[in-house]
């Protein structure tokens, strides 16, 4: 009995363990496939590689937090980059950067409190509200920006592609930017109303938690969150595809379940979920270096799919048949 | 004193949930220095008067007067904001959150106005955790998942959370149900504590001992309207219970006496059950017996139902007559698909979500456990004939079989529910307060079709929550309190008083007769 208490509580302290693992695991097959994979350019191009889906996690990792989902936050991607490749001219000046910035970040910004706004004061489902309206910003994105193309300044991009601040890669500066802002609103009210709306929505309205505004704000969050990581995608390749959001719904939910948020809400963190996404990139890394055929890589994702979102409910299975 | 002096009065509140009116005149003063008990049967309203003034449910009319000024509360943000706090009966703590952090949800005090100061925190749980110091166990930490908690402790950190508010006016809602009785004298020294400082306490309980232990005055709520107080000190118990009875002394026989043939076998025998709940119930039924079980909602009832019909898992024994042999039959069921070969049928409470496939036919739902019958593939003929003989013999009113059960009343609805089990032709049968949210009509054809069943020989345990209805058709009523029988009634003693009594652990039952 006590013994199974302690596995509840390190599991609930530390939700990421299991990832912490498979991360091991991922980088010394990576390592054997890619020796170089450490060396400095490398690993830059690979974190840069992974900043958007990080985002892009990040953003999810919250909303799942609150027991929603956020199925539009691809979506929102799409759109917040056929507005940064259209409003974006070459030649602009670091003013008019920030300000386009600026507006990225309002659009997305937006299109969260869309959803925000359908879950939780219309309270309609997440699933079919952010479904809903994830057809809406693509086809916005789409009427924006018909066909990939844009660019970006090429100064900037190219400082976002070659910057290691310190000698140490932006990828891992933002990654530990995004995990101190986490750790400073996990410890303020809001951090705590946020994980008790998702632990038990009734009990923390019972408690004077403020749930609607609550839930609402995950959505925001996450919006924002697409609209950096559009950026991010935007200067990395220095155009705009207007559906290039599409793929990483569905992979920003394989990261947080990979990386210990429970689905149903109230459990998890936003540690866990880039740890997900560096180990769902490694994971691809390996294969494309194991000269595997293009086509293994969508069964391979698909079961990694599967795995990650059975070993939680198949780990408590295995418990209980001991018990 | 008087800077902090509260005082609040609800005066003639009403409350509907969709067509049901929960609260048809509910009143309650209280103010600082006073304990009030607020006391009634089930379904009387005590829990949605409480939830009116905590602010989780807004009025449809009536209003709430806090320190003389009319108060309108949107959420339960706004009585917080005023000092009013509650200690719920069915937990608002979140499991996987740690004692601290439940404790202080939502007012945690705070570093530079932002951040939450753990410090603070920890010692302040740590203060409020030494209140209960000795009655609880050393395991019960600030930083200790409530989710790790037994019952008791978490209706003490449920107490502290209330408490950490400092209010001015605190609602206990049955907080010592699940409290041993060093808690309960814990609690009851922080109470006399809580007056002196001049808080307003609101006691709602259904245990009369601890009521005349502590509290200065009775409000008694009885089908949602206040029907009287009295000052502890000059009343009893049954003075009370009469006032939750009310005097309709005599309830309407709604079915004849039918007693039961003698040497009728014993459909069920039971012997010292215990679940979760459950804390040693043993009991008997005979064939074409309706033996009623009745008490407060919520003393396992519903639980027993569900471990004779393999549902939960249990301990004790279980002994069926046999059908083929007339001999005893030793059982221990442990999925319900096991007490289905055994001719048990269980008519659950919870239409939606246990007993209907909404959004199918109402040929389906009666035939879903019994399409086995039909042979592959199915002969749909014979199953529609059949379906169509239940559906007439219970005057289910419908369009036609292929309605979706969903557009029927709730009482036709039931009907299905009933239906679907008529079919295998039950033994025994076990009701989970089948009747809540049916109208009259349709209950009086449930009546009659229970009688029905009767007279065939099919054993029927009933449990009820409307106390009327049990005395209107058992002849012998079982009552639970905390997972025990606290009474079994029949005959003379089969009366509302003492049904109330028995239910409200008064422990004084002859007390009661007289």
């Amino acid at each position: 009995m006590r013994e199974r208490l302690q596995i509840k509580h390190v599991s609930l302290r530390y939700p990421f363990l299991l990832a912490l693992v498979l991360l091991v695991v991922a980088m010394l097959l990576n390592l054997l496939l890619q020796p170089n994979l450490l060396e400095l350019r490398v690993l830059n191009g690979n974190l840069r590689t992974f900043l958007p889906l990080i985002f892009v996690a990040v953003g999810q990792t919250i909303v799942i937090l609150g027991s929603g989902i956020d199925l539009s936050i691809g979506a929102i991607v799409s759109l917040v980059t056929a507005v940064l490749v259209t409003r974006m001219s070459l030649d602009a000046s670091a003013g008019q950067i920030v300000l386009v910035i600026l507006l990225a970040c309002g659009v997305g910004m937006a299109a969260g409190a869309l959803n925000g706004f359908g879950v939780a004061w219309l309270r309609l489902p997440p699933i079919v509200t952010t479904y809903a309206t994830a057809f809406i910003f693509s086809g916005l994105a789409l009427w924006i920006l018909p066909r990939p193309g844009g660019s970006m300044p090429e100064t900037f991009a190219r400082w976002y592609r070659q910057a290691t601040p310190l000698g140490i890669p932006l990828g891992i500066w933002i990654a530990a930017a995004l995990i101190l802002a986490w750790y400073f609103l996990r410890g303020t009210r809001y951090g705590s109303n946020l994980f008790a709306v998702g632990g038990n929505a009734q009990a923390a309205y019972a408690t004077a938690v403020p749930v609607t505004r609550v839930l609402f704000s995950t959505y925001v969050i996450s919006g924002l969150m697409a609209a950096l990581a559009a950026l991010a995608l935007t200067l990395g390749t220095s155009s705009g595809d207007p559906r290039i959001g599409e793929a990483m719904t569905l992979d920003s939910i394989v990261a947080v379940v990979l990386g210990g948020t429970r689905l149903s809400g109230g459990q998890g963190g936003i540690a866990g979920s880039i740890l997900g996404v560096i180990i769902l990139g490694l994971i691809r890394n390996i294969i494309s270096f194991a000269n595997v055929p293009s086509w293994y890589q969508t069964l391979v994702d698909a079961l990694i799919i599967i795995i990650a979102l059975a070993a939680p409910g198949f780990i408590q299975l295995l418990r209980r048949r001991r018990v | 004193m008087a800077e902090n002096h509260v005082s609040l009065s609800a005066q003639h509140i009403v409350k509907r949930y969709g067509g049901v009116l929960a609260l048809s005149d509910g009143s309650l003063e209280v103010q600082s220095g006073e304990v009030v008990a607020l006391l009634g049967a089930n379904g009387s309203g005590k829990s949605t008067l409480s939830k009116v003034i905590t602010g989780v449910v807004a009025p449809n009319e009536g209003q709430l007067i806090l320190d003389g000024q009319p108060v309108v509360f949107a959420s339960p943000q706004g009585a917080k904001n005023r000092g009013i706090a509650v200690v719920y009966q069915e937990l608002s703590l979140i499991p996987d959150m740690t004692v601290a952090e439940n404790i202080w949800l939502s007012h945690q005090p705070l570093k530079w106005g932002i951040y939450v100061d753990k410090k603070a925190v920890q010692t302040g749980t740590q203060e409020l955790i030494d209140l209960f110091a000795g009655t609880v166990q050393p395991s019960l930490q600030a930083g200790e998942p409530v989710s790790a908690l037994p019952p008791d402790e978490r209706q003490i950190v449920e107490i502290l959370k209330a408490l950490s508010l400092d209010p001015r006016l605190i609602i206990l809602d049955e907080a010592t149900a699940s409290l041993d009785s060093r808690q309960v004298n814990r609690l009851f020294d922080l109470i006399e504590n809580w007056k002196e400082q001049g808080k307003a306490i609101v006691f709602v309980s259904h245990r009369m001992d601890e009521i005349f232990r502590i509290a200065d005055r009775a409000v008694v709520l009885r089908n949602g309207r206040t029907v009287g107080g009295a000052v502890i000190s000059e009343t009893d118990e049954n003075e009370l219970v009469n006032m939750m009875v009310g005097d309709a002394a005599a309830v309407p026989r709604r079915l004849a006496h039918q007693p039961v043939p003698a040497g009728a076998p014993i459909r069920l025998r039971l012997q010292d059950i215990h679940s979760d709940v459950l804390q040693g119930v043993s009991l008997e039924v005979h064939d074409g017996e309706l033996l009623g079980i009745g008490g407060l909602q919520g003393q396992g009832q519903s639980n027993l139902l569900h471990a004779v019909f393999g549902d939960i898992p249990f301990t004790g024994d279980m002994t069926l007559s046999s059908a083929g042999t007339g001999g005893a039959l030793r059982v221990h069921f442990s999925h319900p698909r096991q007490a289905m070969e055994h001719d048990i049928a269980f008519v659950p409470g919870d239409r939606g979500n246990e007993g209907l496939l909404l959004i199918r036919s109402i040929l389906e739902n009666i035939q879903l456990p019994s399409w086995k019958g039909y042979g592959f593939p199915l002969r749909m003929e014979a199953a529609r004939a059949d379906a169509t003989q239940i559906a007439d013999d219970l005057s289910l009113v419908r369009e036609s079989l292929d309605a979706p059960v969903s557009s029927l009343s709730g009482g036709n609805a039931q009907k299905v529910v009933i239906g679907k089990w008529l079919l295998r032709r039950p033994k025994l049968l076990l009701l989970n307060d089948p009747t809540k949210g049916v109208d009259v009509h349709t209950k009086r054809e449930f009546y009659n079709l229970l009688a029905e069943l009767r007279q065939e020989g099919t054993a029927i345990l009933f449990y009820s929550s409307d106390d009327e209805e049990l005395l209107g058709l058992c002849d012998r009523v079982l009552v639970l309190l905390d997972g025990r029988i606290s009474a079994e009634l029949s005959g003379e003693t089969l009366t509302h008083s003492q049904l109330v009594s028995a239910s409200m652990s008064t422990g004084h039952l002859e007390a009661a007769a007289s």
